[in-house]
């Protein structure tokens, strides 16, 4: 038997460890747990050795990036008053003062033992990465930078190893904890705060203490990561809501000398604050606000959904550093975990939520801000990996024991067969030829190089040619690197007196001609450049239109159906012309609206409508054109579902004295739903794919969807075109997502059994 | 029955009047740059009235529209494509249809499923390996080859339309006609076919518009003009320098409205038989 205390000890620590599943905390019991113990702790020290290689080997690789010449030179400083014993210098030291000290002093001492090196000169934020930075001083004050990096791996180990695998192998996490930046000691020690804010339980303990700490310091190395605060205060006042005013005094007091210790913790580890704390800290602050505002922020042009674009894919800058960029899997594991996170350790969740909240709404979106994400975001890819991959997987191998091996078969009768042949025959040729030849082909032709120089080998037979040699093991593939905007360099590997060079494909006139193994580097390449662009606004794209579309058809068949409404014959003839219409013409009714300078919306104004120049603009007018196509459909829809609903189910329910709110949801939802889901998964499959609509627009980067994509880079009058495996890639990947989504589709409901077109 | 309050109607009425307004106006937009005789290229101000009316944009749609093609030739082109696409799409898709809603075979699940797969599959994938072949076979160009696109984009659809259509025959129709001493082919011809024809017609209909309003991968197989088909013409004058608004909108008008006048007319029943696929497998 446990006593109390040791069963809540057991609790909280169950609940640090992120376990909710009950099979596993035997792990915890003394009895039998050593060898799962002895277990962890290999697990925790693989991960961490795997955490410590893969930052050692970007240490080493990476090139000088930006603003690492500033923070280094701010270390410098720093050295330089430290051996020369000026401690008096460190309350006016403060090179980039916008960012607070703590970070720039750690690293300061690291390089303080060196011989000084000439001091790096003052350039503006905006100037282009250093060419060369002192030596061995760079490197040391980057190894520091990935011990804390590879610290915050440990500790994220002792709370979930999983999660720190996905924190380990996450490449922005590497990046940015290997360069000179300010990112590695903030991102320590906020998930140090929210650990122990955990394992204080809320009461005021060492633990609690702790947090404070970790706190006060994470204000001292870099002010965005404070958003862990609002996340723990959020959690605090969610958790405990305060039922009179004495027992309020008690629920806040821990909370507010929780506040009171980190803010003294803040102020004693900003040496910079002492002699002018007010003045000092408005500067600071106020700089970043300025800086969201200026031309340099502006001259990005990232849209505001940016940080999820950041979040989709991989580090897109240094191919051959990172050696598992795996970050979009990560991130859709993130997404599947997240309600699981969010119900048994929703302190983590917050902290999700309003770091996202933060990077969607600031106006800067540098990527290494998403550093602010990477341990709530692994946690709850962590519980998404148990949701979707390992819990089912158990649960069918337990079956299988259980049951053997068991197919669900249909009965075939040979004779049936037989006879259905002849009818069967020609339409299986027919489209074995026209569908399945041209899908066969395209997987062939994604493992190539195979563009516009090339083509004629291609046709030739170069494509099987390439792809054979290629998957037997005979020709090594070529190395692809997709830049911006979809241009790509293709490069082979060439061995020459021991010495291997990067040659480009296009210098070699006799090569170029020829179609060239790429294997998966196609695959592998599209998520750390423009595939998670596109990814994240084809997503987005498709829930916000589907919903817009979905939520005015709703309310409109609603509205007509109710009982004495007059002429709802008329309005819905009115309403379903778009859906007549064909979509083409209707894109271009829409287009003569919202074109930019002489459109009727423009004309109508006397003023110009800037939106091929801003995403979010972009976004709103072809949201707006697509809910005037496709809503007509989903009124339909709804309406043919309304009919299907008997008329004394709602008299039942007037008898039961339901409002109309409870009617809407109780009686006519759920019974309509069976009929709309199928109009909705193929509504959302249509505007995953949606392509008219984006061709005829011709909106900015990157408000594409891949269908439109494929067809830039197949088509060679565009700047992007000609690049033939470039698009069945893309292709290729469309395919296998629509497979996945109506595999996932008929496993949770058989209405993709009803098909529709729209 | 219970009746609505007067404030309440009207309010609903306010409600529908404004959904109109935003589906109609839009559509007014296009519709008035037809009867406009003075827009030359892009319109240069505001108006919600032609300027001056005519119907002679219309008779110069007719006349010669674009690329050097009278109206119906385009027309004819565009039926050459997606009728070619929408007869094989047909005729090759019954047999098989019918062969998956009364046969029990091997692998019929796996191929319901492909089936459907192929139904929602974008018309853009399967466009790069279709280029590369076409251009192998040397068809690329010619309107037959537009024929074999179409017909990949829309017989996956067909075939699930009309397999649904077939399933909902009952049995026992051609079981009475086998007893009556016909063999499978005369049933399916003389019992099955004419009552599934509703369907069939259905999916005809929409074979058809898949390749009839289709410009975007015209334009990259086609290259001669004497095969432009109508929505590709239409398209082609959008980023065209010199094309005018008022042409561009008669051609849509023309295009559009024969479509449009078939979807209100058989409305309720296109409906029926494109939401819902009516039979559980």
């Amino acid at each position: 038997m446990m006593d109390e205390t040791k069963y809540a000890r057991l609790n909280g620590y169950k609940d640090m460890c992120g376990i909710s599943d009950p099979n596993l905390p035997q792990v915890l019991k003394p009895a039998g747990g050593s060898v799962k113990r002895a277990l962890r702790i290999f697990i925790v020290t693989m991960v961490v050795l795997l955490a410590l290689f893969l930052r050692l080997r970007a240490v080493e690789r990476l090139p000088i990036d930006y603003d690492e010449d500033d923070y280094l030179r701010a270390a410098q400083q720093f050295a330089t008053a430290i051996q020369s014993g000026n401690w008096g210098a460190f309350t006016q030291l403060n090179y980039r003062p916008e960012h607070p000290p703590l970070s720039k002093i750690i690293n300061g001492f690291a390089i303080a033992p060196l011989p000084p090196a000439p001091e790096i000169p003052d350039l503006p934020t905006t100037a282009p990465p250093a060419s060369s930075l002192p030596e061995p001083h760079l490197t040391i004050a980057r190894l520091v930078e990935a011990t804390q990096g590879v610290l915050q791996v440990l500790i994220l180990a002792l709370v979930n190893p999983l999660a720190a695998l996905f924190l380990a192998i996450n490449t922005w996490h590497i990046k940015y904890t290997s360069q000179v930046m300010l990112e590695a000691l903030p991102s320590l020690t906020s998930l140090v705060a929210v650990a122990a804010y955990v394992k204080s339980n809320g009461k005021w303990n060492r633990w609690l203490l702790l947090s404070a700490v970790a706190l006060g310091l994470t204000a001292a190395s870099k002010y965005m990561y404070c958003i862990v605060a609002i996340a723990i205060v959020a959690h605090w006042v969610l958790a405990k809501p305060p039922a009179g005013s004495e027992t309020c005094g008690r629920f806040l007091a821990p909370l507010l000398l929780w506040g009171v210790i980190a803010l003294g913790v803040f102020f004693a580890a900003d040496p910079y604050l002492w002699l002018d704390p007010i003045n000092r800290l408005r500067d600071s602050v106020v700089y970043h606000i300025g800086y969201a505002e200026s031309q340099h922020v502006r001259d990005a042009g990232y849209p505001m959904w940016q940080p999820l674009a950041w979040l989709a894919g991989s580090v897109p800058w240094h191919p051959g550093v990172f050696l598992i960029s795996v970050d979009v899997l990560v991130s859709l594991l993130a997404i599947a975990g997240f309600r699981r996170l969010w119900q048994k350790q929703n302190v983590y969740a917050l902290w999700l939520i309003f770091g996202l909240g933060f990077l969607l709404l600031w106006p800067t979106k540098w990527p290494q801000y998403i550093l602010m994400l990477s341990v709530p975001g692994a946690l709850a890819a962590a519980d998404g990996f148990q949701a979707i991959a390992w819990e089912p997987l158990r649960d069918w191998f337990a079956r299988v024991r259980a049951n053997g091996l068991h197919f669900r078969r249909e009965r075939i009768s040979w004779r049936e067969t037989r006879r259905a042949l002849p009818w069967l025959v020609p339409g299986l040729v027919t489209l074995a030829l026209i569908t399945l030849f041209p899908l066969v082909f395209q997987t062939a032709m994604a493992l190539t190089d195979l563009n516009t120089i090339s083509l004629r080998d291609g046709l030739s037979g170069g494509v099987w040619r390439a792809a054979w040699l290629g998957v037997t093991g005979q020709e090594p593939p070529v190395h692809i690197g997709i830049g911006p905007n979809g241009r790509v360099s293709v490069t082979v590997e060439v061995r020459d007196r021991g010495q291997v060079h990067l040659v480009s494909v296009a210098d070699n006139p006799q090569s170029a001609k020829e179609v060239h193994y790429a294997g998966l580097e196609w695959f592998t390449r599209i998520f750390s450049g423009i595939g998670a662009d596109i990814l994240v606004f084809d997503v987005m794209w498709t829930i916000l239109s589907v919903a817009s579309q979905m939520g005015l058809g709703l309310v409109l068949a609603l509205m007509l159906n109710r009982r004495g409404v007059r002429f709802g014959g008329l309005w819905q003839t009115i309403f379903i012309l778009p859906w007549a219409i064909p979509e083409f013409v209707g894109v271009l009714v829409w287009l003569h609206v919202f074109e930019p300078t002489n459109g009727w919306l423009a004309l109508a104004l006397h003023t110009r409508i800037p939106w091929r120049d801003d995403p979010l603009l972009a976004l709103i007018v072809l949201l707006i054109s697509a809910l005037w196509l496709g809503w007509p459909f989903m009124m339909l829809a709804a309406t043919a579902g309304l009919k299907m609903i008997p008329a004394e189910v709602y008299d039942a329910a007037a008898v039961d004295g339901a409002g109309r709110l409870d009617q809407f949801r109780f009686v006519t939802l759920p019974l309509m739903l069976p009929l709309l889901t199928p109009a909705l998964i193929i509504r959302s499959i249509f505007a995953f794919n949606q392509f008219y609509l984006f061709y005829v627009f011709a909106p900015p980067w990157p408000l594409f969807t891949f269908s439109t994509l494929s067809f830039l880079l197949l088509n060679s009058n565009t700047r992007m075109g000609g690049q033939y495996a470039f698009s069945a890639v893309v292709n290729v990947f469309t395919v296998i997502v629509l497979i996945v989504l109506l595999l996932w589709f008929n496993r949770r409901t058989q209405a993709v059994e009803g098909v529709t077109y729209a | 029955m219970r009746r609505m309050p007067l404030w309440q109607q009207i309010a609903y009425q306010l409600v529908f009047a404004l959904v109109a307004l935003f589906v109609l106006l839009p559509l007014w937009g296009l519709a008035q740059m037809a009867f406009d005789a003075s827009i030359k290229g892009w319109p240069i101000d505001f108006r919600f009235l032609p300027k001056e009316f005519t119907l002679a944009v219309f008779r110069q749609a007719w006349e010669q529209p674009a690329q050097s093609r009278s109206f119906l030739g385009l027309l004819q082109n565009s039926f050459i494509a997606s009728g070619g696409a929408m007869v094989l799409s047909v005729a090759l898709g019954t047999s098989m249809a019918f062969a998956f809603a009364r046969f029990r075979f091997p692998g019929r699940r796996p191929g319901l499923f492909a089936l459907l797969f192929g139904t929602l599959l974008p018309p853009v994938a399967l466009m790069t390996p279709l280029f590369v072949l076409l251009s192998a076979l040397g068809v690329r160009t010619t309107l037959f080859g537009l024929v074999i696109v179409y017909t990949a984009f829309a017989m996956p659809f067909c075939v699930w339309n009309m397999r649904a259509a077939f399933q909902a025959v009952p049995k026992e129709l051609e079981d009475a006609a086998f007893i009556d001493g016909a063999d499978l082919f005369t049933a399916f011809w003389r019992v099955t076919l004419p009552l599934a024809l509703p369907a069939i017609a259905v999916a005809a209909l929409v074979a058809f518009l898949a390749g009839y309003s289709e410009f975007a991968m015209a334009w990259l197989f086609i290259d001669s003009s004497d095969n432009v088909t109508l929505a590709m013409a239409i398209s082609g004058m959008i980023g065209a320098t010199g094309a005018s608004w008022n042409l561009l909108a008669a051609l849509s008008i023309l295009m559009a409205a024969p479509v449009a006048l078939v979807f209100i007319v058989l409305q309720r029943y296109l409906l029926s038989r494109l939401l819902i696929g009516e039979v559980r497998d």
